[in-house]
């Protein structure tokens, strides 16, 4: 039975993957063959320069790690000073953070785009940045909310006393300390950033040309060779954040209480 | 007080009030810590006292007084203008960060760099008796290694003052000792004012030059740990010490005072002046004897014994008087040992009950 279930699980894990790579090598291939019928590395090679999936693959990055660093920047003096909050007002802040993390994209991306238009953004690589960073925030300012709740907040004490500024001790103890959680959560917003599709498309109104879309428009058009050589592209990034998450965890020692 | 190196400042508390937990509050406190001198602040539990080394830190504020190092009024100056280092109960070391550098930290953040940093940090580590831990990550360190390099970091900037907070509460015996150790060589080191607050009478005794006993938000009394353990000044210290067993007393016509105890000379040590006729005569254990109940002698049951590591002590329940009291006394030699129901005699050493008023009187600083 167990045997069974770890098949089912290698299956439906590996087996979409598994298949996306088959199809980027593949030619022609049609039902009911088990695998293409002839191979070709057509759709790996990339234009220098002028190829839409290393240009959409350029602006899923920027976008992505912007998006991290904006949301770290926002988030952490957001957790921070939401954490010292209690009862009610801590509840409620909590809620308004999280609002944004449960909205569905396409709704949140419709609201945003009234206001992003109106800022005369819509259809911009700076709206999209604006639009991946609500939720971005919102999932940060929850995983920073929690650490600082953690956060062992005599060891800032202890480092006034011994004489450092409040600025000394953020930059010397505070956020050193907190490297292993800012490195997680930059790997976060960057996968919030990354994944987005429908904000993407709904604020970048099909300028903004990240790599989802772009896989998106070659499935539509029936380009499958380009668009599983994209979606694996969009699959990379993920599968590193999960290995370094896996490695941060097993490696992070912090005043946290 | 110890005669010890003393570069360091004298610390002055005026007035002192402040507010914490449930609307309690510390009020008009006054203390003064002179510079190479060990004050150890004692009192119950939630009488303030990590409130009042905190707000003395500058890490909460009061809301009058003045707290004052040397000649600099420091009250209003945030922590790290002080030159005040406040210490954790548990060690607080700084995990990203070595032994070296943290015991350098506190001379990083003033900007001082090189060998001058290295000659500092191996000094502090050296008196800590911890010189070849300097390259060690905090976690590889041991519990008493954790509070010496506490300890080392508070002294490497030589601050005026030492705050510490419960230092030697929650450790074993044997850290207790090497804790206690550390603290009395970080003092000599240069001879900062160093205040301590605990709970613990045995550590006041051991740590203290002069012990300030906390209650109800003022200073009940303050004294060397020699005079406060003998002569509580009020019922509520000698009540709080728990060194102190009491025994209701009235003075007689003739000042002296008759007590289930037998009738205590006028000279008998009063702690404070007394202004009633109902009294309590405090007595302790050390000062009470069961032996062969004599005619003389008041005279009791023995009930029960109780074991403590200084010896195994008997409780009596006395014959006479109105009301059943039971007292626990010394038994002088083993070979004396009563056993249960034994009726034994009880033998008062004059030089050691207390008379105070029945009614405590307030506490005054």
């Amino acid at each position: 039975m167990r045997a069974v279930l770890l098949v089912l699980l290698a299956f439906t894990s590996a087996g979409p993957l598994l298949l996306l790579v088959v199809q980027s090598l593949g030619g022609s291939w049609f039902f009911p063959a088990l695998l293409p019928m002839d191979w070709s590395l057509d759709a790996w090679r990339f234009r220098a320069g002028g190829d839409a999936i290393l240009r959409a693959l350029g602006t899923s990055l920027a976008l992505a790690v912007t998006t991290a660093i904006l949301a770290c920047a926002v988030a952490i003096p957001l957790g921070r000073s939401l954490a010292r909050l209690r009862g009610w007002p801590r509840h409620l802040a909590a809620a308004a953070a999280f609002l944004p993390v449960a909205a569905p994209p396409l709704a949140l991306g419709t609201g945003l785009q009234v206001v992003l238009l109106g800022l005369g953004l819509g259809g911009s690589l700076a709206g999209v940045l604006l639009a991946h960073s609500v939720p971005a925030i919102g999932y940060l300012t929850l995983l920073f909310l929690g650490t600082f709740t953690l956060f062992d907040a005599r060891v800032e004490d202890e480092s006034r006393t011994l004489g450092a500024t409040r600025a000394q001790t953020w930059l010397r103890v505070t956020l050193p300390l907190l490297r292993p959680q800012i490195a997680e959560a930059l790997i976060v917003g960057f996968l919030v950033s990354w994944t987005q599709f429908a904000l993407t498309l709904v604020v970048g109104g099909g300028e903004v040309r990240a790599l989802p879309i772009e896989v998106f428009a070659y499935v539509r058009s029936g380009q499958d060779q380009r668009a599983a050589v994209g979606a694996l592209l969009l699959v990379i990034p993920p599968a590193a954040a999960f290995v370094a998450l896996r490695w941060a965890a097993r490696r992070t020692v912090v005043a946290l209480s | 007080m110890a005669s010890r190196p003393a570069s360091g400042h004298a610390l002055h508390l005026h007035g002192v009030s402040l507010q914490f937990g449930d609307g309690r509050g510390i009020t008009g406190l006054s203390l003064s810590v002179a510079a190479g001198e060990r004050v150890v602040v004692l009192g119950p539990s939630g009488a303030g006292k990590t409130s009042l080394l905190r707000a003395v830190a500058g890490l909460t504020s009061i809301d009058s007084g003045s707290v004052r190092l040397g000649t600099v009024d420091v009250t209003h100056l945030p922590p790290e203008r002080r030159d005040i280092v406040y210490l954790h109960q548990s060690p607080v070391l700084f995990s990203h960060l070595s032994v070296d550098e943290n015991v350098a930290f506190p001379l990083r953040v003033r900007g001082e760099r090189g060998q001058a940093v290295h000659a500092r940090v191996s000094a502090a580590l050296s008196a800590m008796r911890i010189g070849e831990l300097g390259a060690r990550a905090t976690h590889t360190l041991s519990g008493g290694q954790r509070h010496r390099v506490a300890l080392a970091r508070a002294i490497a900037g030589r601050p005026g003052a030492l705050l510490l907070d419960e230092p030697l509460s929650a450790l074993d015996p044997t850290l207790r000792h090497e804790v206690r150790e550390a603290i009395v060589a970080a003092q000599e080191e240069y001879g900062p004012a160093m205040m301590l607050v605990t709970h613990d009478l045995d550590d006041a005794g051991r740590l203290a030059d002069r012990v300030a006993v906390l209650l109800d938000g003022r200073i009940a009394q303050v004294s060397t740990p020699a005079q406060l353990f003998a002569r509580p000044a009020t019922l509520a210290v000698a009540r709080f010490l728990g060194l102190y067993q009491e025994v209701p007393g009235r003075i007689r016509a003739d000042g002296a005072v008759a007590s289930p105890l037998g009738v205590l000379a006028a000279d008998a040590l009063y702690a404070t002046p007394l202004v009633a006729a109902q009294v309590v005569v405090a007595v302790r254990v050390e000062g009470l004897y069961v032996g062969p109940p004599a005619e003389e002698a008041v005279t009791g049951t023995v009930v029960a014994f109780r074991h403590r590591p200084g010896g195994t002590t008997a409780v009596v329940r006395l014959a006479s008087g109105d009301q059943a009291l039971e007292l626990e006394a010394t038994i002088p030699s083993r070979d004396a040992s009563p056993s249960i129901g034994d009726v034994v005699g009880l033998t008062l050493d004059p030089r050691t009950p207390l008379v105070f008023p029945a009614a405590a009187p307030s506490c005054s600083t």
